[in-house]
């Protein structure tokens, strides 16, 4: 019976895989300027082996050229990496949140966490704070940082109203939350115009124009706080049972609780000094996936992971090519998707009861 | 001595929950805390798991629980809670192994030996064997119960605390879940504590019952010293035996009981 | 085109107000659905008719007021950019401009002395930021604006603004709309304001220099529209936005023989990375702001990956025009045209 379930738990895998390959190949092979398959190709098969070449034999050999090759190779591919990466985070976030909170409904966006870290990105930035090392760090810093400590707010006022953390006071709550925040960084941003990006990047969120070092950045994010969530399959099972049951059945409650709030809050201000606040990725692809796999987050968190790369990746399509030569924000894209998922969670769970 | 209370102590603000409880448990005993709504019996569970902060000592084998790691105090005593909020649609079979937790935390020793081996015994014994696969939205209320308590015996503790965990089950579970727990106390090396309101299933099942009354312990010992008028008129404030024995004699009818067994 | 402008010989009559239209702080971006030009146009058509309305008009006012001020004064009426007619006593003497091209509008003819408050986007000329700030746009405060007691609030719209310009002219402030959507919409504006102040002759000075210096740069431009520029009025960093046709950067372009390579484009518009590597302009005009930190914007965008295939990169054809020289209907656009025309083709 294990062997069968374990086999069962290959197969999921390598059809997750397979799906995000075949999704991440699409992505790179369809944009705005339309190149031909075999351009695509032959541009990353002259790439590949250039790189090897140089890699292995210390040859300079000469690096592909032409628009093409710009497009596809420094606009197209990291900013497809990006996309993938991020919706593969933000999607493992929204899934942790889920069991953690025991709450269908819970997401960096629903919550206001991507709100707060965005906040704490636009004060970054407009005051300055930054540490001379590492450029982005000080954004990066401020964003997880707030991202935190929204999360400590929006639990600590919830907890206040309602000892059980029921669905609604903590979606209200952050609602609540979401708008005030909204509200400071408009004020931020009127006060520093001239050093903050337009607000529509921190309240839709954008990859446009990312690069490898982003990519890399995320990668590293999601290496550390990802690998820190999935160490915790078992911890976010209890949760999702309930936290009374975690706390008998021997789950150190306060330390798990802390330690996954951190790694959440780190991959939210992460993605979101990156890319702003995209909504609803978190949401709604863990709800999706939980139907196919189960609530058990053994299956559920990888599933999210390759999920949420294939969601954002396509959503990233739509924003680019649906109005060509004109670029959709992705979070209008994922907002509106989001959005009818939400209502019918919503629904749902308000029927079920 | 399985467990040992001394001057357990829990303050809310202004408010003496319990105010210097002091009662011991032995392996192989039963012991049923009664008392009326607001009396802290819940607030001894949650204080004998350390779930509330208090003063005093609780002492498992002799050892402070204070000093215990949460998997290690779940290794010593098991909770089975009145009833359970769902959200997610988990199997039986996962909640139940979810029981194994203390036992395998940490992530090099996931799944040891003798986890498979629990589990089944857990799901045989409370007869959820063929409900494994079930989701636990769709169960009703007293196998929602079974299930859990499927759990709490996978956990395999040495102590198993009860709070109230027949409140809203037909009589039917209810046997059933005290036959179940009873059979369960009979292995060497158990002790069982529950929190209950129902004064003959306390009587029935109990070897000892603790009367608690506004935070304080009014009487405690075998079943049959605690459970008598003088105690319980005053701490109800109202004649509970002779209430009961007036509930009970409806049955005692010749006549309501023939058409009461031939229904 | 003529505007309709009048100077009757007896005291004015107080008008009432009616819709407004909207010219955004940036300028351009308008989907051009202005009227600007057929209104005036229609309304110079009927002057003949419409001076003697005023003067009946006016005489009854003057009998209304007790015909106590002696004939002779300077009334002015004018036609704003909506189609609404606005007579005043005599030339405005105090006045709000709240978006940034009126007040340079004012400056250029010399009336820069008589502006009490100006919008919070006004920037230019430099004295400007001495005049009192009001808020503007959205944000548009009536009574900051009353505070000031102007005789005058030149505006643009925003979807509330018919309401507030009710209470304003309530308040006994005429509500002037300027509402340009190419060139020629600046000349009308122009002209309006000047007859508002009574500069006419100033305005035509202004209108005329750069009817002028447009017809030189037409005539010297040896363009045949092969070559193609990109105005880039949002950086890459922000999200790039383009200015496509019926923009007056557009205008200019194909003024002096370029051809934009986003005309497919209504108006500013956000555009795909790959579509500017894919049309590969010779040129790239970016207007965004410096503020003394990081690279300039030409080396911003000299630098970005993947960018380095791009004509104007390559022959590092970039011009930063980034003091709003030809995104606002002003008279700068000629300074930002001729700026342009420099670029391209040497300022010999």
């Amino acid at each position: 019976m294990k062997t069968r379930k374990e086999r069962f738990r290959a197969l999921e895998y390598l059809f997750f895989s397979a799906l995000t390959v075949a999704v991440f190949c699409l992505c790179v092979c369809i944009g705005s300027v339309n190149i031909p398959l075999g351009k695509t190709l032959s541009v990353f098969r002259d790439a590949l082996s250039s790189i090897i070449q140089r890699c292995l034999f210390r040859s300079s050999a000469a690096f592909p050229e032409g628009t093409d090759v710009s497009i596809l190779l420094t606009v197209r591919l990291p900013r497809v990496l990006c996309v993938a990466i991020t919706g593969a985070a933000l999607s493992l976030v929204g899934a942790a949140m889920q069991g953690l909170l025991k709450n269908p409904l819970a997401d960096g966006s629903t919550l206001g966490v991507s709100s707060g870290a965005a906040l704490g990105a636009v004060v970054a930035i407009a005051f300055g704070i930054t540490f001379p090392a590492l450029p982005f760090a000080g954004t990066m810093v401020m964003a997880i940082l707030f991202a935190f400590l929204s999360l400590l707010i929006i639990l600590g006022l919830t907890a206040r109203l309602d000892r059980s953390l029921s669905t609604n006071t903590i979606i209200l709550i952050g609602v609540i939350y979401s708008m005030f925040v909204s509200s400071l960084m408009s004020i931020v941003i009127t006060f520093a115009a001239d050093r903050v990006q337009h607000i529509t990047f921190w309240t839709m969120g954008s990859l446009q124009g990312k690069g490898y070092p982003d990519a890399a950045i995320l990668f590293g994010a999601l290496l550390v706080f990802g690998g820190v969530i999935l160490f915790h399959q078992r911890e976010l099972n209890a949760f999702a049972v309930g936290e009374e049951n975690a706390r008998h059945i021997g789950v150190n409650v306060r330390r798990v609780k802390l330690t996954l709030l951190i790694a959440v809050s780190g991959l939210v201000g992460v993605c979101v000094s990156v890319g702003g606040s995209i909504g609803f990725v978190g949401l709604v692809t863990p709800h999706m996936l939980r139907m196919l796999t189960g609530p058990n987050h053994r299956r559920l968190l990888p599933a999210s992971l390759f999920g949420g790369a294939c969601f954002l990746m396509l959503a990233d399509l739509v924003a680019r090519i649906l109005l060509n030569p004109r670029e959709l924000n992705i979070g209008i894209v994922t907002s509106l998707t989001g959005a009818v998922v939400f209502v019918c969670i919503f629904y749902r769970t308000r029927r079920g009861k | 001595m399985m467990l040992s209370v001394k001057d357990l102590s829990v303050r809310y603000g202004r408010n003496q929950i319990l105010d210097h409880v002091t009662f011991s448990v032995e392996e192989g005993h039963w012991l049923m805390v009664v008392g009326p709504n607001g009396a802290g019996k819940s607030t001894l569970i949650n204080a004998v798991t350390r779930n509330v902060a208090y003063t005093g000592n609780v002492l498992f084998e002799e050892e402070d629980i204070r000093l215990k790691k949460p998997a290690e105090l779940a290794r010593c005593m098991g909770v089975l809670a009145q009833s359970h909020e769902t959200a997610y649609s988990f199997s039986v079979e996962e909640v139940v192994a979810l029981g194994r937790y203390a036992h395998s935390s940490g992530f090099l020793s996931r799944c040891r030996e003798g986890d498979g081996d629990a589990i089944e015994a857990a799901l045989a014994l409370t007869g959820m064997k063929n409900s494994r696969s079930r989701s636990i939205l769709t169960l009703s209320g007293g196998e929602l119960q079974r299930t859990f308590l499927a759990q709490v015996f996978a956990q395999d503790p040495k102590l198993l605390l009860l709070d109230e965990p027949t409140n809203h089950l037909d009589p039917a579970y209810q046997k059933q879940i005290f036959d179940l727990i009873s059979d369960w106390l009979k292995k060497p090396g158990r002790a069982v504590i529950s929190v209950i309101h129902d004064l003959s299933l306390a009587k029935a099942y109990g070897t000892e019952v603790m009367l608690l009354h506004r935070g304080q312990v009014i009487a405690g010992g075998k079943a049959r010293d605690v459970l008598k008028p003088a105690y319980l008129d005053r701490v109800y404030g109202m004649d509970v035996c002779g209430w009961m024995r007036r509930m009970l004699s409806q049955w005692e009818d010749p006549e309501e009981a023939r058409t009461g067994n031939r229904a | 085109m003529k505007l309709s402008v009048k100077r009757t010989r007896s005291l004015a009559a107080v008008l009432a107000a009616a819709m407004l239209l909207a010219l955004t702080a940036c300028g351009s971006q308008n989907d051009g659905q202005g009227p600007s030009e057929s209104t005036v146009s229609s309304v110079a058509e009927q002057d003949g008719g419409s001076q003697s309305a005023a003067e009946d008009s006016a005489d009854d006012a003057a009998e209304q007021d007790g015909g106590q001020e002696e004939t002779d004064s300077t009334s002015v009426t004018v036609t704003d950019m909506v189609g609404r007619e606005i007579t005043l006593d005599e030339p405005a003497t105090r006045v709000v401009a709240l978006t940034p091209s009126d007040c340079e509008i004012l400056y250029a003819i010399g009336a820069g002395d008589t502006l009490v408050g100006r919008g919070t986007y006004c920037d230019y000329p430099a004295e400007v930021s001495d005049v009192p700030a009001v808020d503007s746009g959205s944000e548009t405060n009536i009574e900051q604006i009353l505070a000031l007691k102007p005789q005058v609030l030149l505006m643009s719209t925003m979807s509330q603004t018919e309401e507030q310009a009710k209470q304003l002219e309530e308040a006994g402030v005429h509500v002037v709309i300027s509402d340009a959507q190419d060139i020629e919409g600046v000349y009308t504006a122009i002209e309006m304001i000047g007859a508002l102040m009574g500069k006419d002759q100033e305005a035509a000075d202004v209108v005329g220099s750069m009817r002028s210096s447009f017809a030189e740069i037409e005539e010297k431009s040896a363009g045949d529209g092969s070559k193609t520029v990109y105005f880039e009025v949002s950086p890459l960093e922000y999200g790039l936005w383009a200015a496509g046709s019926n923009t007056f950067m557009d205008e200019v372009a194909n003024m002096m023989g370029l051809t934009n390579c986003f005309a497919d484009l209504d108006g500013w518009a956000s555009v795909s990375e790959e579509q500017v590597l894919e049309r590969n302009p010779d040129y790239i005009v970016t207007i965004t702001m410096y503020y003394g930190e990081g690279p300039l914007p030409e080396e911003e965008i000299m630098a970005r990956p993947g960018w380095e295939n791009v004509t104007a990169v390559k022959n590092k054809a970039i011009l930063n025009l980034q003091n709003n020289e030809l995104s606002r209907p002003a008279p700068r656009l000629a300074e930002g045209a001729k700026m342009l025309f420099d670029f391209v083709y040497g300022s010999e």
